[in-house]
């Protein structure tokens, strides 16, 4: 359980982080998505009190993450693929870190082949390929058997098979009653992963609701209408809460009307229609919809 | 996806043997410290330049008496100091290597974001310092211990071709012996608090460097008196006569061992303040 209450951060005039307040629940995967410079990193950071927060706390199971007698029990934390040194084997960082809690070198063989890296324990990090150095510091996060676990973009950089890796094997650690809080930029993934969503944009919360409900949420439903006689059927279609596009010859897109409605309408009138198609709303146009103000660095469309 | 049902068992409660402790902690940098190559490489090149300035000035020095004859006549005090003084002229050279070891140790991870890690598994940071420094402090101190024993042996083969001997239970040989390894140690913490303070490996040891090399050395072509009277208050000064002093208590001519232990002291305990002050109120 992770409870943030009012958490600011300031660096200089800059606010990265501004009055945020969540709870991440034990039992399921929460995601914490939004674009870059949103303040994700940030306030992972201050859960696990590398950063100072500028106002407000966090806290992990009720107390600060500085002030548990064993931190790496409480909390396993993946913030940064390469927070290794680069000339020191995997085995020997792991043992290294695993030394200060008094974990033995058996639990470090045991995440060595959970997260399977014993091909490459014994070579030095430098070498390491991303999705190594990902796999890498998800065994550090996992050394202490940990009932929290902060994972920041764990799928970047991974191929398929270890996205899919990583996918299947968080969700079973929220199956174990762990409590599982995961940043990415993937919306796809994050519809795939998570029950839970918390979505930041220029430092502030946009939405902390279930996956599901975001999806319905963050989009009206639409239907796609395609028929010969698109421009009549728009002029009959049109009311104050109905928005029609003309997308391309023949087809509208409709929203405020259910393809129902559309179809009986054209039934009235007589006119022909050839394709009738409810649009499901995905979590990435919910999520564009939702962050459409709050993108830090936006890419001017090209015209 | 609906909401899951409530675990069978949190894995908060389960019993757990082991926690954060600072024996932990240092066992941890020992790992750190011994796992990489800087380690092995600047201890070995502090092993070899005191081997290899021993042989250089007993060799010489042997040599330009009397031509290489015979000199057992001499003082038995006098023979002592001889073979002591090329014993430890290493550690003069020996030094820059501490220090630019003391810095690696926390710069590299600074550079390499290890840091992190390090500061994730110990949030409470001043233990992670602490331990860094005991650690580096007992390693060096072996190390540099060996090495001036390494470069006593060399001295002694050297010295005894013209007859001069000089005996390690002499507290006049053994003190400076260790007071040399003891030098290089301090070195290398005060450089473990500048390399905090400074975060950058390039930045750290041209610090350290210049503290150690350039410092004595400006101090000393500025025409002015307080210049001059500073001189022996640096660190690699009064390091220096920490060890070669003839006496303990201060004289005319020099501060004597204790004072200017207290100075090195002081260098090391203001930098490894400054140092925790910053890793503790800096965001990693």
């Amino acid at each position: 359980m992770i409870t943030a209450e009012g958490l600011v951060k300031r660096y200089g005039a800059k606010t990265a982080v501004n009055d945020i307040s969540f709870t991440v629940r034990p039992g399921q995967v929460t995601g914490f998505l939004g674009p870059n410079g949103a303040g994700k990193s940030t306030t992972m950071r201050m859960i696990v009190g590398l950063d100072r927060p500028s106002a407000g706390r966090v806290t992990v199971n009720g107390k600060p993450y500085a002030a548990h007698r064993a931190p790496l029990h409480e909390v396993g934390a993946l913030l940064d693929a390469k927070a290794v040194h680069t000339g020191r084997s995997a085995y020997n960082h792991l043992l290294a870190m695993a030394a200060t809690h008094g974990i033995g070198a058996s639990r470090v063989r045991e995440v060595i082949e959970l997260t399977g890296l014993e091909s490459v324990a014994r070579k030095r990090v430098g070498g390491f390929s991303l999705g190594m150095g990902q796999r890498l510091g998800i065994a550090a996060a996992m050394l202490g058997d940990p009932a929290t676990l902060i994972l920041d973009e764990p799928v970047n950089g991974l191929d398929p098979e270890g996205v899919l890796w990583v996918r299947q094997f968080v969700r079973h650690l929220a199956s174990e009653g762990r409590t599982i809080f995961l940043s990415s930029h993937l919306m796809s993934e994050m519809a795939l992963t998570a029950d839970h969503l918390i979505v930041l944009g220029r430092g502030e919360i946009i939405a902390d609701a279930p996956v599901a409900d975001i999806i319905a949420g963050g989009t009206r439903p639409r239907v796609l209408v395609r028929s010969p006689h698109s421009s009549q059927l728009a002029d009959l279609l049109a009311a104050p809460e109905v928005a029609v596009i003309r997308s391309e010859a023949g087809v509208l897109e409709v929203t405020g009307v259910a393809a129902a409605g559309i179809g009986d309408l054209a039934a009235q009138h007589g006119l022909a229609i050839h394709e009738l198609t409810p649009l499901s709303a995905s979590l990435e146009e919910a999520y564009m919809a939702l962050t459409a103000d709050a993108v830090e660095y936006r890419t001017e469309a090209v015209r | 996806m609906t909401t899951i049902t409530p675990p069978l068992a949190h894995p908060s409660q389960r019993a757990r043997s082991t926690s954060l402790s600072f024996g932990g902690v240092l066992r941890s940098e020992w790992i750190k410290l011994r796992s990489l190559r800087s380690t092995t490489w600047s201890y070995l090149i502090v092993i070899a330049i005191s081997l290899g300035m021993a042989l250089m000035m007993s060799l010489s020095m042997a040599s330009g008496m009397n031509g290489g004859a015979d000199a057992s006549g001499m003082p038995a005090a006098d023979q002592l100091t001889l073979v002591v003084q090329s014993s430890v002229f290493g550690v003069y050279f020996g030094q820059l290597v501490a220090g630019v070891l003391g810095v690696l140790v926390i710069s590299g991870e600074y550079t390499t974001g290890m840091i992190r890690s390090t500061l994730t598994a110990v949030p409470k940071r001043l233990p992670a310092l602490a331990a860094k420094g005991v650690v580096l402090f007992v390693a060096t101190f072996i190390v540099g211990l060996i090495a001036n024993l390494g470069a006593f042996l060399v001295s002694s083969m050297a010295f005894a071709g013209i007859g001069v001997t000089a005996s390690i239970a002499e507290p006049a040989v053994f003190l400076p012996l260790l007071g040399g390894a003891l030098y290089l140690a301090l070195v290398a913490v005060f450089a473990l608090g500048v390399g905090t303070m400074i975060r950058s490996s390039a930045g750290g040891i041209a610090a350290v460097l210049g503290l150690l090399l350039l410092l004595p050395m400006v101090l000393q072509m500025i025409p002015a008196e307080w210049a001059h009277d500073l001189v022996p208050y640096l660190l690699p000064n009064a390091g220096m006569n920490m060890f070669t002093s003839t006496t303990a208590e201060p004289t005319a001519d020099g501060f004597g061992v204790w004072l200017n232990l207290l100075i090195v002291l002081g260098w090391m305990g203001a930098s490894i303040a400054g140092a925790a002050v910053l890793l503790k109120r800096r965001d990693a």
